[in-house]
């Protein structure tokens, strides 16, 4: 009972315990060095280094590192695999003995030889003695949730995408609709569990993700560096791999998915605690709404429309008028206490003292502050994703311009289709396509007489080609898509120099001012082609096929023929407007020396459509010798790459949003202190602790609601400022004239919900400390 | 049977590694519709036991039967329930919540536990006017005095009609002739409603006014 021979005893205990416990970090790092070691000797030195550089920001680094590993046993001969066995033996054995170490090191309940005191044979107090760590029962639950989650997610999407044995919807809807089964599983399951538990649960929750949901991202990831489980697994996971690789990197895919189930998992354990903590399942939240509204107060007219001129005219020019405002509210107040307190100095007193009483606590400050927060990543988010979206939509507009949406080819020795009619017959009838046209396709030099150029030379056929791009719209006023089958028609401004006439076959001639020209075939060109040619409609350019012209004695002779521009055209992207040039078919067909055609263009009715219609028109034909490609297989790179920038973007930028999650976090925690004596008081009268949860984290949600709906009116009305009176951009360097913007309303809704459950989930850490604050710590006398 | 049926509670707190003990093991009953005092010298654990008997501490040891159920065995939200329902509490602040109006503040219980909010308001203000507040409904606490704010306490610890009322020297912060009323109150209230009280007071005077008087001492309760 001395507490002098306590102290000495507990001292005695502790000596040897840190001795073992500094032996153990001696061993772990000895172990750990030697794990490196044997790294370094299998050469995977470099790349497991690098990667653990980037473990910094995130777990991702670490499955780099995994990978980077791997990639080094597999570059050794596999007959002698050149992995240091005795260094990884040795390394992991010093790692697993420093554990040990530790584990034992940990103290164990020390019976002490004290006389026993008055309370000795009383009951203990029994929700002490009837304390439990762990329950299987919570632990299958969330096992439930995070595995089940993952397999719902895999069998659905391959039930819903798979064509053969399922329903064969668009895989990306596809996915949508079993990530949010999945999704809903991992909540149900979590909440099940916690509100079984009436505890949050965090060891069994850990254990669960770990262990049993890591394998299957792990699986995915890890797939391609096995071929040999590839070819056996793989094509089990073929629906789920393609969703990945729609943008580009597939693990990242896997890993935000699974994260997206941890975050259900958490939100479903953190709802099943709060609704069920009381015992039964209380879903009611009346009183804790009431009194979280009186805490916070964000719904303030003043505020949300102080907020909203802060984010749509910048900090500075409203806080000047807030100021100016101020100062001449406190001018006339004081004006107004002097002459009070000139006729009675008690009435200029009280007037003081109202004055002061408006001033604004630290709290009030901080809850603005993190609405103008959220509000802003929301506001980021939105004008961001809204541009990029805009961007896309417009290169998407511009490629399908120009592009057909499904093209079908043949597998031949000269890539010719003769029976060109018949494929566009066949295909013509299926469901979804509004258009075909036949096409032939070549690459020529075209020369001008100032210039030269290499393009793309496209046979099309002018009364058909409208149905399927937007061509004939682009053609710049001054030409005319039907000259090209009509040449007569085209119209010649300045006559050529006088030259020696080459062509013999030029019997017809045009009769101008100048004197004759020959009659010659029409062909469009795009408006920087011709820019660089330095010709215009009417103009005399020369096409040489490198190919066409038969055999000579020195090889293939090139084939040239004159045409004549018979209009040009802007698509809006570069790259075609520099590299195409478009001439009849009959035309093409004699100059490229194809027969009938390359192949046959269609258009659809439902661009996100086009994989489905690829494959119905490819099964209309039979099959082999034709293949049909659609618009996303031949863009692909193009668009993953916008794909994945956008996620990353977005990632990016929702960052933002967590910086303000930290301000919710500052805010939630400083009402909770100032709060204390409130919650004791709750407390007593009854509230239960799932209650004060709810109290402090419907604080936290309305500040987030209220960030959200600031970010959400100041984003659109930035967007449609940019939309209306346009951001002008340079088109000599971007080849746009004004910033693009798409308000897609699935991706700004999604950016408010991302901001509101961010800002659930960063007021979930204060609440649960307000709940543990003990009624009796504020109920002592002042 | 008794009301209340405390045995064999133990309550320590532990300052710098020493112990000190409270409650050594303290037994006592409660009956129905009793009004008791407890004295005892300043840090003797009055406040400590009081608040062992509303569940709002948890003891070492020991147990409490309360009409029969024995109380420490109920969960935390079991617990909760339990004083909402049966205990009604005045301590020496009236630890009225700021943001409300008295009308609010004396509904709050009642709200708690989900009664309708017009029905939960109504009862509210059939008690302040019963304890002489009807003018002062919609004022916050900050602008009552302490004697009012120990009325409006009062009457939000009995809106729920609780079996057991616990008050912590509920005239502590007042003066005496206000003291006198608010004890005047808390007999017209074991009188009217038949409501089980136990009063801590440091005031002997008062305390001699009442049926029953205890006194805590060494960590036990005797007979005062």
């Amino acid at each position: 009972m001395n507490s002098d021979t306590a102290t000495l005893a507990l001292s005695e205990v502790e000596r040897p315990r840190w001795a073992l416990r500094a032996a153990a970090v001696l061993l772990l790092s000895v172990g750990a060095g030697l794990l490196l070691l044997a790294v370094r000797q299998a050469g995977a030195g470099d790349g497991l280094f690098s990667a653990l550089a980037l473990l910094a920001p995130g777990w991702g680094g670490l499955v780099q590192a995994g990978l980077g590993l791997l990639r080094a046993a597999h570059r050794a001969p596999p007959v002698a695999l050149a992995l240091p066995w005795r260094w990884i033996l040795a390394g992991a054995v010093g790692w697993c003995l420093g554990w040990a170490l530790l584990a034992f090191s940990i103290p164990k309940a020390q019976a002490k030889d004290e006389a026993p005191s008055a309370a000795a044979d009383s009951p203990l107090y029994p929700p002490l003695a009837a304390w439990r760590d762990f329950s299987p029962a919570t632990f299958a639950a969330y096992a439930v949730a995070i595995l089940g989650g993952e397999v719902v997610l895999v069998l659905l999407q391959t039930f819903l995408a798979s064509g053969a044995r399922g329903l064969g919807m668009a895989a990306p809807s596809a996915f949508v609709l079993s990530l949010l089964a999945a999704v809903l599983v991992a909540f149900a399951a979590g909440a099940f569990g916690a509100a079984r538990a009436r505890r949050l649960a965090a060891p069994e929750a850990t254990i669960a993700v770990l262990y049993l949901g890591t394998p299957l991202p792990v699986l995915l990831t890890l797939l391609p560096n096995f071929p040999r489980a590839a070819l056996w697994v793989g094509y089990r996971f073929r629906e789920i791999t393609y969703v990945a690789e729609l943008i580009g990197r597939p693990e990242i895919a896997y890993w935000l998915t699974f994260t997206l189930l941890v975050v259900a998992l958490a939100l479903g354990i953190l709802s099943g605690f709060v609704a069920g903590g009381s015992g039964t399942l209380d879903l009611s939240t009346g009183f804790e709404l009431f009194v979280a509204a009186r805490h916070v107060q964000v719904f303030r007219p003043r505020l949300l429309f102080g907020g909203l001129l802060v984010l749509l005219l910048g900090v500075v020019p409203p806080l000047l008028v807030l100021a100016v405002l101020r100062a001449a509210d406190a001018a006339v107040e004081r004006t107004r206490i002097r002459a009070l307190g000139l006729k009675d100095p008690m009435l200029a007193a009280a007037a003081q003292r109202a004055w002061a009483e408006k001033a604004q606590t630290a709290t009030a400050m901080m809850t603005a502050l993190s609405v103008g927060g959220v509000g802003v990543g929301v506001m980021a988010l939105i004008i961001v994703l809204s541009v990029m979206s805009g961007f896309e939509a417009d290169l998407q507009t511009k490629i399908l311009g120009t592009n057909a949406h499904v093209v079908v080819l043949k597998y031949t020795d000269n890539g010719a289709m003769p029976e060109y009619a018949e494929v566009v017959k066949k295909v013509e009838g299926l469901r979804g396509v509004i258009g075909v046209t036949p096409f032939i396709f070549g690459q020529v030099m075209i020369a001008s007489e100032g210039n030269v150029d290499g393009t793309i030379i496209k046979g099309i056929d002018p009364a058909s080609v409208g149905s399927v791009t937007d061509l004939p719209k682009n053609v710049l006023p001054g030409g005319n898509i039907d000259w090209l089958t009509q040449p007569n028609s085209i119209p010649v401004h300045r006559p050529a120099r006088p030259r020696a006439a080459t062509d013999a076959d030029d019997e017809v001639v045009h009769h101008t001012p100048g004197g004759t020209e020959p009659v010659l075939p029409g062909i469009l060109l795009g408006r920087e082609l011709a820019a660089s040619l330095r010709v215009l409609v009417g103009d005399r350019v020369t096409a040489v096929s490198p190919l066409g012209g038969g055999m000579g004695p020195t090889g293939p002779v090139p084939r040239s023929r004159a045409f004549r521009v018979a209009g040009i055209f802007y698509t809006g992207m570069y790259e075609y407007d520099s590299k195409f040039a478009y001439i009849s078919l009959g035309e093409a067909q004699s100059f490229l020396d194809v027969k009938g055609a390359t192949g046959v263009e269609l258009k659809v009715a439902d661009v996100d459509d086009a994989r489905r219609i690829s494959g119905a028109a490819l099964q209309a034909l039979d099959g082999y010798p034709y293949r049909t490609k659609d618009w996303g297989e031949m863009n692909r790179n193009l668009f993953s790459a916008l794909r994945l920038e956008k996620l990353m973007m977005g990632i990016i930028l929702t960052i933002i949003v967590i910086v303000a999650a930290g301000l919710i976090v500052a805010t939630v925690t400083m009402l909770v202190l100032e709060k204390r004596k409130e919650i004791s008081v709750l407390k007593a009268l009854g509230v239960p602790d799932s209650g004060v949860v709810k109290i402090f984290l419907a604080e936290g949600l309305q500040i987030g609601l209220a960030g959200g709906l600031l970010g959400l009116l100041s984003g659109l009305a930035w967007c449609l400022f940019i939309e209306k009176v346009g951001l002008r951009m340079d088109p000599q360097v971007y080849y746009i004239h004004s910033l693009p913007v798409k308000v897609e309303p699935l991706q700004t809704a999604l950016a408010v919900v991302i901001a509101v459950l961010v800002s659930y989930l960063a007021s979930v850490f204060p609440a649960l400390r307000a709940a543990q604050v003990e009624p009796v710590e504020g109920l002592k006398a002042e | 049977m008794a009301l209340v049926e405390i045995r064999d509670v133990f309550k320590s707190y532990w300052l710098h590694g020493k112990r000190i003990d409270v409650l050594s093991g303290v037994s006592l009953d409660i009956e129905r519709g009793e009004l008791v005092s407890l004295v005892g010298a300043s840090g003797a654990g009055k406040s400590t036991f009081l608040h062992v008997l509303g569940t709002l501490d948890a003891p070492v040891a020991g147990s409490l039967h309360f009409d029969g159920t024995s109380v420490f065995e109920l969960s935390d939200a079991g617990l909760a329930r339990f004083r909402n329902r049966t205990i009604g509490f005045v301590f020496q602040s009236h630890f009225l919540l700021p943001e409300f109006t008295a009308l609010e503040n004396v509904a709050m219980p009642a709200l708690v536990q989900r009664v309708d909010r017009a029905a939960a308001l109504a009862q509210a203000r059939a008690l302040l006017e019963r304890v002489g507040l009807g003018a002062r409904l919609d004022h916050r606490p900050g602008e009552l005095s302490g004697g009012e704010a120990q009325r409006v306490a009062l009457a939000r610890a009995l809106v729920l009609q609780p079996a057991l009322l616990l008050a912590d020297e509920p005239t502590g912060n007042l003066d005496p002739a206000t003291g006198e009323g608010i004890h005047q109150l808390l007999r017209e209230v074991n009188r009217d409603l038949g409501i089980t009280m136990v009063v801590v007071t440091h005031n002997e005077v008062l305390a001699r006014s009442m049926p029953r008087q205890l006194r805590l001492q060494a960590g036990k309760v005797l007979r005062a």
